[in-house]
C-alpha cells in the first residue's frame, strides 16, 4: 500500500536535481494513492480525479518556487496528502457544500444496540463496503480526513498530526470520534437491513 | 452489562471497523483510475512532455507488448511474460533507462502495423544506451525477415563482428523485445538462440509467423543446415523463402557451406548463407 518504498530517499534527491523528470516520477508513484484518498472523501470518481489534478498542478507550481534544499527535505506523500486536503476543503467551500451536522453524529452514540455482530460476521461484501462509503462520505470534515489518513491511507498518528499540521493527540481524539461517529452512522442501518430480512 | 465489559465490545468494534476501512485502500473495480490518469496530470499540470516518456500495452503474443517512445523514438519494449503488469514494466522501464514512462492508451506510430505485419524495419529505435558492437549485431537482427532464422555465426560476419559471443550477448540486451525479432535467432547447429525470453515464449512468437516448432527440431537433428535445390543448384538457409519453395524430390539438405560448394551449388542471393 506504502508506494513509496525503496523510492522513498531519492525520489526527494531527484527532484531536486531535475524538477520535471522528478514530477513525472512523483506523479508516478503517488497519483493512485492521492486519488484514493480523495475518492474515499468524496465518494465519487470523477470529483476525485478533478481534485487529484488540481493537488498535482499545485504541488507542481510549488514545487517552482522551492530551493533545491527545501526539495530535498521533502517527505512527498505526506506533503501531497495536505495539499489534497486544503484542495479538498476549498472545494467544498467553493461549493458551498454542508456536510451532515454533528449533532446527529455525536448524539448517537446513545443507540448502540448490545447484539452488535462479531469481527468475524463482518466480511465486507459489496453491498458492506457501499454502505461503509457512503458513511464515510457523512462524517464531518475533519474526522473523516483524519479516518482516512489512518485507516484508508494506513498513515501513522505522527504523520496525519503532519500533514494536518497539529498536535498528535489531537489527531488521535478526531480518530477515535470519527470511528464512534462511523459506528452511529452504521448501526442503524444494519438494524433495519435486518428487520427487511427477517 | 457491566461497564468493563461494553468498553471491551467497544474496542473490538473499532479493530472490525479499521479491517472494513482498510480494504477501502483498494478501489472497487467500479472506482478503477483511468489506465492514462498519471499522464492526464502531468498534462494538466503543463510538465514539458521532454521530462517523461510514454508507453501503451498492445496485444501481441506473449502476454502484450509494452512499448515506450521518447515522442521521436521507441526507446523500450517488453513482453508481459517479462513484465506482467504496468507497474512491472514502469520499474523495468526506470532500472533501464533512469527514465519515468507514463501510460497511454495510443500507440506509438507505426508500431500497431508492425506488430501485425512482422516488419519492424521502418520504424526509428533509439539504441545509443547500447555498444557499438552491440548496436552493430541488433541492427543486423532487425533485417531478418518475418517466418525466418538466421545462425549466430550470419549474424557475426553480417555485422562484421570478430566473434559469435557478442552477437548472444548484444540478444540478451536487446531493449526491444519483438521490435528487434531476436526470436528469429538460431544458434550454429540450427537449435533457437532464445536467451532472450525463454523457449515457451519464442516457440509461441516463432508460430505466429509460421515457424513451426517441430520443423526446426527435425533440421537440427538431421544437422541440415542449409537447403539446395537440385534445379537451380542454389542453397539457401532452410527457412529461406526461396528454400521453401523447392519441392520435396528437389530438395538436397547441406550440413555445411563448404559441402555444398563443393557439390557445385552457389548461395541464395537474398539469405547469403555465405558472402558471396
Amino acid at each position: 500500500m506504502d508506494e513509496m518504498g525503496e523510492m522513498a530517499g531519492a525520489l526527494p534527491e531527484r527532484l531536486a536535481a531535475d524538477l520535471d523528470q522528478g514530477f513525472a516520477e512523483l506523479v508516478q508513484a503517488q497519483a493512485t494513492g492521492i486519488r484514493t484518498y480523495l475518492l474515499r472523501l468524496t465518494g465519487a470518481t470523477a470529483e476525485a480525479e478533478d481534485l487529484t489534478q488540481d493537488t498535482f498542478l499545485r504541488a507542481y507550481v510549488a514545487l517552482q518556487n522551492y530551493s533545491p534544499a527545501r526539495r530535498r527535505a521533502l517527505r512527498p506523500r505526506a506533503w501531497l496528502m495536505s495539499i489534497a486536503t486544503n484542495v479538498w476543503r476549498n472545494d467544498i467551500r467553493n461549493k458551498s457544500r454542508r456536510p451532515v451536522s454533528a449533532g446527529r453524529v455525536e448524539g448517537a452514540g446513545d443507540i448502540w444496540p448490545d447484539d452488535r455482530p462479531g469481527p468475524d460476521e463482518r466480511a465486507l461484501t459489496s453491498a458492506d463496503r457501499k454502505v461503509l462509503v457512503d458513511a464515510l462520505v457523512q462524517l464531518p470534515e475533519r474526522y473523516r480526513v483524519a479516518i482516512v489518513l489512518r485507516h484508508v491511507a494506513g498513515m501513522s498518528y505522527a504523520e496525519i498530526a503532519e500533514v494536518q499540521d497539529c498536535p498528535v493527540g489531537t489527531v488521535k481524539a478526531q480518530v477515535s470520534r470519527g470511528l464512534t461517529g462511523l459506528r452511529a452512522l452504521l448501526i442503524p442501518q444494519e438494524q433495519s437491513s435486518k428487520e427487511v430480512t427477517m | 452489562m457491566n461497564k468493563e465489559h461494553g468498553g471491551d465490545a467497544a474496542e473490538w468494534h473499532d479493530a472490525a471497523m479499521a479491517d472494513s476501512l482498510s480494504e477501502l485502500a483498494d478501489p472497487a473495480p467500479s472506482e478503477q483510475a483511468p489506465a492514462d490518469f498519471a499522464l492526464s496530470i502531468l498534462r494538466r499540470a503543463g510538465v514539458p512532455p521532454r521530462a517523461y516518456d510514454v508507453y501503451a500495452l498492445l496485444d501481441a503474443p506473449g502476454g502484450g507488448l509494452y512499448v515506450a517512445s521518447d515522442g521521436t523514438m521507441l526507446t523500450c519494449a517488453a513482453l508481459g511474460i517479462v513484465t506482467p503488469g504496468p507497474e512491472d514494466f514502469e520499474a523495468y522501464y526506470r532500472a533501464r533507462t533512469g527514465r519515468t514512462a507514463v501510460r497511454t492508451t495510443i500507440a506509438p506510430t507505426g508500431v500497431r502495423t508492425a506488430l501485425r505485419t512482422g516488419r519492424a524495419k521502418q520504424l526509428s529505435l533509439d539504441l545509443s544506451p547500447l555498444s557499438a558492437s552491440e548496436q552493430a549485431a541488433l541492427a543486423v537482427v532487425r533485417t531478418i525477415p518475418r517466418g525466418q532464422m538466421r545462425p549466430v555465426s550470419w549474424i557475426a560476419r553480417e555485422a562484421t563482428l570478430p566473434d559469435r559471443a557478442a552477437v548472444v550477448a548484444a540478444v540478451l540486451r536487446n531493449p526491444l523485445q519483438l521490435i528487434i525479432p531476436c526470436h528469429r535467432v538460431a544458434y550454429d547447429n540450427g537449435r533457437p538462440c532464445d536467451t532472450a525470453y525463454g523457449p515457451a515464449v519464442s516457440d509461441e512468437l516463432r508460430a505466429a509467423e509460421g515457424i513451426e516448432a517441430d520443423h526446426l527440431d527435425s533440421l537440427a537433428r538431421q544437422h541440415t543446415l542449409y537447403l539446395g535445390s537440385d534445379t537451380t543448384r542454389i542453397y539457401c538457409h532452410p527457412t529461406c523463402a526461396h528454400a521453401r519453395r523447392i519441392t520435396t524430390l528437389h530438395q538436397v539438405p547441406f550440413r555445411s557451406a563448404h559441402s555444398a560448394r563443393q557439390a557445385g551449388y552457389r548461395p541464395c542471393k537474398s539469405c547469403r548463407p555465405a558472402a558471396a
